[in-house]
């Protein structure tokens, strides 16, 4: 059998884990000394709220290897099992190497690993993407490869309220010198070659959420769109009736921007992933 | 038409003057500066729009005075073609606003129709003037008549039916003096904006007062003594200008000023051409330059305690060096020869030609130009942004957005190409997006690609800081100076700026009777609001909008305190619940309110 690993960056949450049967390795966020499992020790309500009542700024870290190896073992127990690991992008997240320490100490043979470039809603849909290769059958080389190849076709947009939080996380890359300014702007960004990258500043949030529908336009066809919002339900319902037209007849899945992602996006981001048709 | 009109009375009290020679064209100049600085003031009052904004009087005096004073430099002093092609450079490195601007460009125009002689006749003068208007023409993308560019060329077309009758210079220019002072009368007729005003043309009759200053110069030049009042003015001149030819004699500008200081004689050879930058943090502009002006002649010393260009011609450039080098670190020095560079006025003079007959703007800023100039591939920054910015507040904002220069001006200092230029060397990059943010610099702006020496120049023409700002947001750093330029456009257009000033004369606009005070609203170049108070005509341009913007951001002027723009805008907050306000402090002179409705 297949098991697909992948990391709370997915932003799957844990009953869609558990109904799709991934496996997911949290990673870590903290306040101050108080650290937390993203997904398990700490939901999106409980994280938001905390980053707005304490003065304290997040901070993230990978999961251990030893996280990863005794995963890998447990899953490797029979002989003829085999995984595929679907991780964050390398330029963002340390996760993807601590994977390959464990993944060469339990067996790397059986164990592929894949840097997607891609986090939050792009990561799920190429997990889901991959979850339906292994049911149609492929083998474990085989959903890698496809996966690996599928990652150019996946597109991120998100408009957040801020830059702060990514500016404070060091995430913020080429973005740097691009937004921030004296002037209030809904910072757009996407994540190009598995980096943040600037893609425009508009002024208000209206704005912001037509150059994303723009985007979503410019994707198509699709194969599975994702919207996600960090603690942004009214800007969420704003981008899903701007959404509704753009791309009818495809798959779209919900969701909320966890904790460790939620760290660099701040409360009030909303954006999309999609994954563009072979 | 002037043809028929008899012939001034002076031309037959003298020799006929067959020929004029660079120190008679020098002294032209500067009796057309002299006349010009004179009527400056009535020049300024023909200014149609009540807004303060760049008076075209004291645009065209700075950008004459920057050209009289490079003509008196002039390398061969004796030869027209010499004192002309200096005035030439100089005016355009001086030219501010856009009737400064279309002047240099006729000096330019004038300067080539004397390329090549170094003493010109009565047709010759009749065809630099021809040329004058042909340059100034297409330097302009819609020329529009009713403006400096009908006097120019009913001036220009005057001078040639005159030299077709005679070789006496005095009669051709008089007959030029009287067709311009004619042709400005016209304009009330051709332009709707001055007939309802009741004005003429500040910039044609500007043009009209220095070709008188010049030919009253000219003709006094040479023959006998005479006395200058005798000459004739004929034509019925500016309707709210009653000419006043008594005033020649009392500002002394009937006996032009030849040698004067500004244009003394070279006494020392040529000299050296010194050129430096003194690199800050603490520089002393003003200081710099009363130091350094007094170690040579035609000291430029311009720029902020960070950086300063310092442009002057010395007999010693080791004293100007050591006096700078102790100020600050100097860098991008450069001594030449003044023949040497003689030569290099000439060849800019040339690709500025090549350029000039560049088609509409609009089109030729944001698509690649074929014929554009070989720019190298290695690039210091790929791409810079310069903008220009009225107030402290504003130079901040932009600088936060990613500007990499900004040159003060705007709305009542409009900034000259070499401020541009220097703007534009200071961000040092191999590209450059110059964005005017008035109206009234574009085209100056426009003037700055054929001499910015290794830099590819690129206008998006903003017409006002909240265009500035849209189109420094739709900047990506990351994309090609195309797909900018028309990003930047684009975004221009998802603007409206809202400029709240108070009426600087009484006038009647778009239908509104404004009275010196009054509170105005000028809605992308339009008044569409005249009132008493600052909110009241704010809520009534936001009123009138459809759709309601989704954010307006206010800019305070330096004249209106924190605590009274946030009164107002909370004011307006109250009124517009869908609209999202942000107060930012501009800075910015004359205008309390700058609205950005996105």
């Amino acid at each position: 059998m297949i098991h697909l690993v992948t990391d709370s960056t997915a932003d799957i949450s844990p009953s869609d884990a558990k109904a799709l049967g991934v496996n997911v390795v949290p990673l870590v966020v903290r306040f101050g000394d108080e650290q937390f499992r993203d997904g398990v020790d700490i939901d999106p309500d409980a994280f938001y709220a905390k980053l707005e009542h304490t003065g304290v700024h997040p901070r993230t870290s990978q999961p251990s290897p030893e996280v990863f190896a005794a995963l890998f073992r447990t899953l490797l127990s029979d002989p003829s099992d085999h995984i595929v690991g679907l991780h964050i992008s390398s330029k963002l997240s340390g996760t993807l190497q601590a994977a390959r320490l464990a993944a060469q100490e339990v067996d790397a043979e059986r164990i592929h690993l894949i840097d997607t470039e891609s986090v939050s809603g792009g990561l799920q849909l190429l997990v889901r993407a991959a979850l339906d290769d292994i049911t149609a059958g492929d083998d474990a080389a085989t959903v890698a490869a496809k996966a690996e190849q599928r990652r150019a076709r996946v597109s991120i947009l998100v408009l957040l309220d801020t830059l702060a939080y990514l500016h404070r996380g060091g995430r913020i890359g080429r973005a740097q010198s691009f937004v921030g300014g004296l002037l209030n702007v809904k910072p757009l960004l996407a994540v190009r070659d598995g980096e943040v990258a600037p893609i425009a500043r508009p002024r208000s949030r209206a704005k912001g959420i037509e150059l994303i529908v723009d985007g979503v336009r410019e994707c198509a066809p699709l194969h599975s769109l994702a919207a996600f919002h960090a603690a942004a339900p009214a800007a969420m319902q704003e981008l899903l009736g701007r959404l509704a037209g753009a791309a009818p007849g495809v798959t779209m899945i919900q969701g909320r921007i966890g904790p460790v992602v939620g760290a660099y996006s701040g409360p009030g981001g909303v954006g999309v992933a999609c994954l563009a048709s072979g | 038409m002037s043809a028929t009109k008899p012939a001034p009375e002076l031309s037959v009290l003298r020799e006929p003057l067959r020929e004029v020679g660079g120190e008679q064209v020098l002294s032209g100049l500067t009796a057309a500066l002299s006349w010009l600085e004179a009527n400056q003031q009535e020049i300024n009052d023909l200014n149609v729009f009540p807004v303060p904004d760049g008076d075209t009087g004291s645009n065209m005096y700075l950008t004459l005075r920057s050209a009289v004073e490079e003509a008196g430099d002039a390398p061969a002093p004796a030869a027209v073609d010499s004192v002309l092609a200096a005035a030439a450079h100089g005016s355009l490195m001086g030219a501010r606003g856009n009737s400064g601007v279309i002047l240099s460009q006729i000096l330019r125009g004038f300067a080539q129709g004397v390329a090549q002689r170094p003493r010109v006749d009565a047709g010759g003068v009749a065809l630099a003037l021809n040329e004058a208007s042909a340059v100034a023409y297409r330097a302009v993308m819609k020329p529009t008549e009713g403006t400096i560019l009908t006097v120019i060329r009913d001036a220009a077309a005057a001078a040639k039916s005159a030299a077709a009758e005679t070789d006496d210079i005095r009669v051709v220019l008089d007959r030029v003096v009287t067709e311009a002072h004619a042709a400005v009368g016209r304009t009330i007729d051709q332009l709707q904006v001055l007939r309802d005003a009741n004005v003429v043309d500040a910039g044609g009759f500007g043009l009209a007062v220095i070709l008188e200053g010049f030919a009253r110069a000219v003709a006094a030049s040479a023959g006998p003594a005479s006395t200058p009042q005798v000459i004739s003015r004929p034509g019925e001149p500016a309707l709210r200008l009653p000419p006043k030819p008594g005033d020649m004699a009392a500002t002394g500008s009937a006996e032009p000023r030849r040698g004067a200081a500004a244009v003394a004689p070279r006494d020392q050879g040529w000299g050296y051409c010194t050129e430096f930058l003194i690199n800050g943090p603490d520089l002393d502009v003003e200081a710099l330059r009363t130091e350094l002006g007094a170690l040579g002649e035609s000291a430029l010393v311009v720029g902020d305690p960070a950086l300063v260009r310092v442009h002057i011609h010395t007999g010693d450039p080791a004293s100007v060096i050591a006096a700078a080098s102790s100020r600050g670190r100097m860098s991008k020095l450069k001594v030449e020869d003044m023949s040497a560079q003689h030569h290099e006025v000439l060849d800019r003079a040339d690709a500025v030609e090549a350029e000039a007959g560049a088609a509409d703007v609009e089109t030729a800023d944001t698509q690649p130009r074929p014929n554009a100039k070989e720019h190298p591939a290695a690039a210091s920054k790929a791409i810079g942004i310069v903008s220009v910015a009225p107030g402290d507040g504003f130079r901040e904002i932009l600088e936060s957005l990613g500007a990499d220069s900004i040159v003060s001006g705007g709305q009542t200092m409009n900034p000259s190409i070499e401020d541009l230029l220097i703007g534009v060397q200071t961000a040092n990059a191999e590209r450059v997006i110059l964005l005017p943010n008035n109206g009234n610099v574009i085209l100056t702006a426009e003037q700055v690609d054929p001499l910015a020496e290794g830099c590819e120049v690129r206008v998006v023409p903003t017409r006002n800081l909240p265009q500035g700002i849209s189109a420094l947001l739709a900047f990506d750093p990351e994309a090609s100076i195309d797909d900018n330029c028309e990003r930047m456009v684009a975004a221009i257009a998802s603007v409206r700026a809202v400029e709240v000033t108070h009426a600087v004369r009484d006038s009647n606009v778009n239908g509104h009777d404004i009275k010196v005070g009054d509170v105005i609203a000028v809605v992308d170049d339009e008044i569409t609001q005249v009132g008493n108070d600052y909110l009241e005509v704010i809520e009534t341009v936001l009123a009138a909008q459809t759709p309601a913007p989704e954010l307006v951001t206010v800019y305070r002027g330096e004249d209106v305190s924190a605590d009274d723009a946030e009164a107002l805008v909370e004011a307006l907050h109250g009124t517009h619940q869908g609209t999202e306000f942000e107060l930012h402090d501009g800075g910015q002179e004359h205008y309390p309110y700058v609205l950005s409705l996105e």
